[in-house]
């Protein structure tokens, strides 16, 4: 086949393709609608940055001045939302039903054995199943319990005439600056929404891929398909998915442009390496999708495998629990899937800007994905040639 | 009269049952949903997150104090469980360098003078560089540090009072006069797999169930026969029987199913089991046949086999999100919240939580159970309705291929082949 028939033969079946585009609401309800519907969701769920209010829990058997203070000042922080209880039984109950991510423990006499130096104890409880919750309520408690601790000192150096700096620089000899690289605000959502919305366009893309492989052989139109391709099965697949690989970019790149420029996500480096990042994790997802077809020609066995890949992806990219803590069997598996890769170029871009000397090793990872389907070209084509697995 | 009502009532209702289980399980695609994704991801997922803690994560040092105080913080910060210094730098490029290349998650740099202030008692600032590319790196780098700043905090307060000439006791009195007790039950050690799993666990029945239940309907609606015709010749009264007919085999099914995701992986896995086995059954059994007419109900919306993952594929992550078990609960917004209610395993994963995890009782998520009750009455309305008004718009159909069929037979053309 000469240059000018295959161009022509591609160009007859991305025709064709548009045409089943139209024909069934599914495919753009499936892409766009589907990826609208998580930029929405997952913009908006997050939209704090870090969840306020947290609900604490206090018990307070001294009631003090002292103790009442503490739970106002621990009310008053960004963080905490204070609930008060009757007894350490019922703040346990509500930590149990998950009204409340903490609590903490006032005894009773709490004052008196301060004033009279006696150390009482003050407990607190961090209800650690719910994460986010848990870990934040955790630090700020104990922030407010060592600031009490410095308010009972202030008090007895402001009694030996120590003037106010000095009290502090005793007080707290040593702070912490802390310098949050890639994310200066500690925002939630920034780090999820970063791979997440990604994440569900390569789910995306391996289902539709999957799809309207599949259902060429489902619905029996395989050889009208071969058929427009002038018999080639490169051709054919070529042609099925350039109206796919275009609209993918499309939403890729919209993608990119709503995190980076619209929304202003910290991004050290420049935007342009993001769009490739997904221009080739789209591409990658795609061989995936056609090589799935491939190994499974029936369309219900290949769509379910390819929403187990989708699913696991988003757990093996690593960017929530990290790669290096998964046992090393499993972790070496997450270089299968596109995600990660994109994850890596784009700690590289977004985080470091390091230009194309960080990320030039997942470039070459996302190439050698486009080598996969040409394992299976014989066997997709002899698939389609003689339809012969089970459709249902 | 009235026995004969109810004798055909469960004769219906039987053969709708058996029926259904016949084409659970002679259908390979749903029985691979079924048993092999409902026990499939829970292993995995058990094996992905099996160490589930970020322990010793490299971390590069520059000290240009290098005096007794920073090397002091280094050797403490080596010994938390969350750090290991990896990296002593001469500069910050090294270090940048060291973490861009992702040999460290962190770095903590002394300034020149950090010694020098903490001798001339006055505030000393040393600073610290998290890799935000995971929260876990920045919980880990936080956590370590803090930890041992509260201790030195302590350690030099107590020296400046012991050279100013105070006593330890009273030193120790003026430093510290609260003394902290932390407990953090459940989940001690912030560990990954016991937070992850066990709020996937309930998850993973509420999407198998839909998943499989989907693609049989699908097929059905593909191949022309809708479970919904089945309520012909009963005229429209049937309805609550191929409701209940059919949901008892998926309820037969996912008996067997159910125990085994939510008591036997935990089991398997050692993972927290703090009620007793058959407070478990009881909250499985009320999730198990809500997510049953949860699934009728928006089964309806598949009108082909594979089409379920390809459109709701993506809803597992959001509905995990929405169970709050880590963005919290009370930060989800308002309008999600109420779209939360949607669905079971809001409820659901929330009761196995506080049920397994955190050791509550029955009482403890009556709640829970409450909600998944009324979900399952207006679901089961839902579902009825829907095999109603489907089974009209399919007679509609039908009268109107009849009469294009009339027509044509009368135009003198032959009636089409569907």
């Amino acid at each position: 086949m000469d240059r000018k028939t295959f161009i022509g033969n591609v160009w007859e079946v991305v025709k064709r393709e548009i045409r089943i585009i139209r024909q069934r609401p599914l495919y753009l309800l499936a892409s766009v609608g589907v990826i609208i519907v998580n930029a929405v969701f997952y913009l908006t769920f997050f939209r704090d940055g870090l969840p306020y209010d947290l609900p604490v829990g206090v018990v307070d058997e001294d009631h003090s001045s002292t103790s009442r203070n503490f739970a106002e000042q621990l009310n008053s922080t960004q963080l905490s939302e204070v609930i008060y209880f009757d007894d350490i039984h019922a703040a346990r109950r509500a930590m149990q039903t998950g009204r409340i991510t903490s609590f903490v423990l006032i005894p009773e006499h709490f004052n008196n054995d301060i004033q009279a130096n006696r150390r009482p104890h003050i407990q607190f409880y961090v209800n650690s199943l719910y994460f986010v919750g848990g870990a934040l309520s955790y630090k700020d408690l104990l922030q407010m319990i060592h600031l009490t601790n410095g308010a009972v000192q202030r008090e007895v150096l402001r009694a030996h005439g120590v003037n106010e700096r000095e009290i502090m620089n005793r007080i707290q000899p040593i702070v912490i600056d802390a310098h949050q690289i890639g994310n200066p605000t500690t925002n939630y959502g920034i780090y999820l929404n970063n791979i997440l919305l990604p994440g569900i366009l390569a789910m995306i893309v391996v289902l539709i891929t999957v799809y309207t492989l599949g259902a060429e052989l489902k619905y029996g139109t395989s050889r009208h398909l071969l058929k427009v391709s002038g018999d080639s099965i490169v051709v054919a697949l070529t042609g099925k998915m350039l109206p796919y690989t275009v609209l993918f970019t499309i939403l890729g790149i919209s993608l990119e442009l709503l995190l980076f420029v619209w929304l202003r996500y910290p991004l050290a480096g420049s935007v342009w390496p993001m769009f490739l990042d997904i221009l080739l994790m789209i591409l990658a997802s795609q061989a995936i999708g056609i090589f799935i077809v491939e190994l499974l020609p029936i369309l219900r066995l290949s769509i379910s495998i390819g929403a187990i890949f989708s699913t696991l992806g988003l757990s093996l990219a690593g960017f929530t629990l990290p790669v290096e803590a998964m046992p090393r069997w499993i972790g070496a598996w997450s270089a299968a899937f596109p995600l990660r890769h994109y994850y890596m170029m784009f700690v590289q871009e977004a985080i470091y800007g390091s230009g194309f000397s960080g990320w030039w090793q997942e470039v070459v990872h996302f190439l050698l994905f486009l080598l996969l389907p040409a394992f299976g070209l014989r066997r997709l084509k002899s698939a389609y040639t003689l339809q012969n697995y089970p459709r249902n | 009269m009235k026995t004969n009502y109810i004798r055909q009532w469960f004769a219906d209702w039987y053969s709708i049952f058996v029926h259904e289980l016949k084409m659970i399980f002679s259908d390979e695609g749903v029985l691979v949903i079924f048993f092999l994704g409902g026990l499939i991801y829970p292993l995995l997922y058990n094996f992905i997150y099996h160490n589930g803690l970020l322990d010793e994560m490299p971390v590069a040092v520059v000290d240009n104090s290098a005096g007794s105080y920073s090397r002091r913080f280094v050797r403490k910060l080596d010994a938390t469980r969350e750090c290991a210094v990896a990296y002593d730098c001469i500069n910050m490029p090294e270090a940048e360098k060291l973490m861009q290349e992702g040999k460290v998650h962190g770095i903590v740099y002394f300034p020149s003078d950090y010694d020098e202030k903490i001798v001339r008692m006055e505030q000393s600032p040393l600073c610290t560089y998290a890799d935000m590319s995971s929260f876990l790196y920045y919980k880990c780098l936080t956590m370590g540090c803090n930890f041992v700043m509260l201790d030195e905090l302590h350690e030099i307060q107590a020296e400046h009072y012991a050279a100013a000439g105070y006593d330890a006791e009273v030193a120790e009195e003026l430093i510290a006069p609260v003394e902290i007790d932390e407990s953090m039950p459940y989940n001690r050690s912030f560990s990954y797999t016991i937070f992850f799993i066990s709020a996937a666990l309930l998850l993973v029945i509420q999407q198998t169930l839909f998943y499989g239940s989907s693609l049989l309907a699908g097929t059905l609606r593909e191949q022309n026969r809708s479970f919904v015709s089945m309520a012909e010749g009963l005229q429209d009264l049937g309805v609550g029987r191929v409701v209940l007919g059919r949901g008892a085999a998926y309820f037969a099914v996912y008996m067997v199913i159910g125990p085994l995701v939510a008591l036997l992986i935990p089991w398997l896995f050692h993972l927290p089991q703090q009620a007793p086995w058959w407070e478990v059954m009881v909250l499985l059994t009320f999730f198990v046949v809500d997510c049953i007419v949860f699934s009728f109900t928006w089964s309806t919306l598949i009108t082909r086999r594979e089409t379920v993952f390809v459109l709701f594929l993506f809803m597992s992550p959001i509905c995990i999100f929405l169970t709050g078990f880590s963005w919290p609960q009370t930060a989800i917004p308002g309008f999600w919240r109420v779209f939360s209610y949607l669905f079971p395993s809001t409820f659901g994963c929330r009761a196995f939580i506080n049920l397994n995890t955190a050791g509550g009782t029955l009482a403890t998520i009556a709640p829970e159970i409450t909600a998944m009750t009324i979900q399952t009455v207006v679901y089961y309305f839902l579902a009825s309705a829907a095999i109603f008004v489907e089974n009209k718009v399919l007679e509609h159909k039908e009268k109107i291929d009849a009469l294009r069929d009339e027509i044509n037979r009368r135009r003198g053309l032959k009636p089409i082949d569907a």
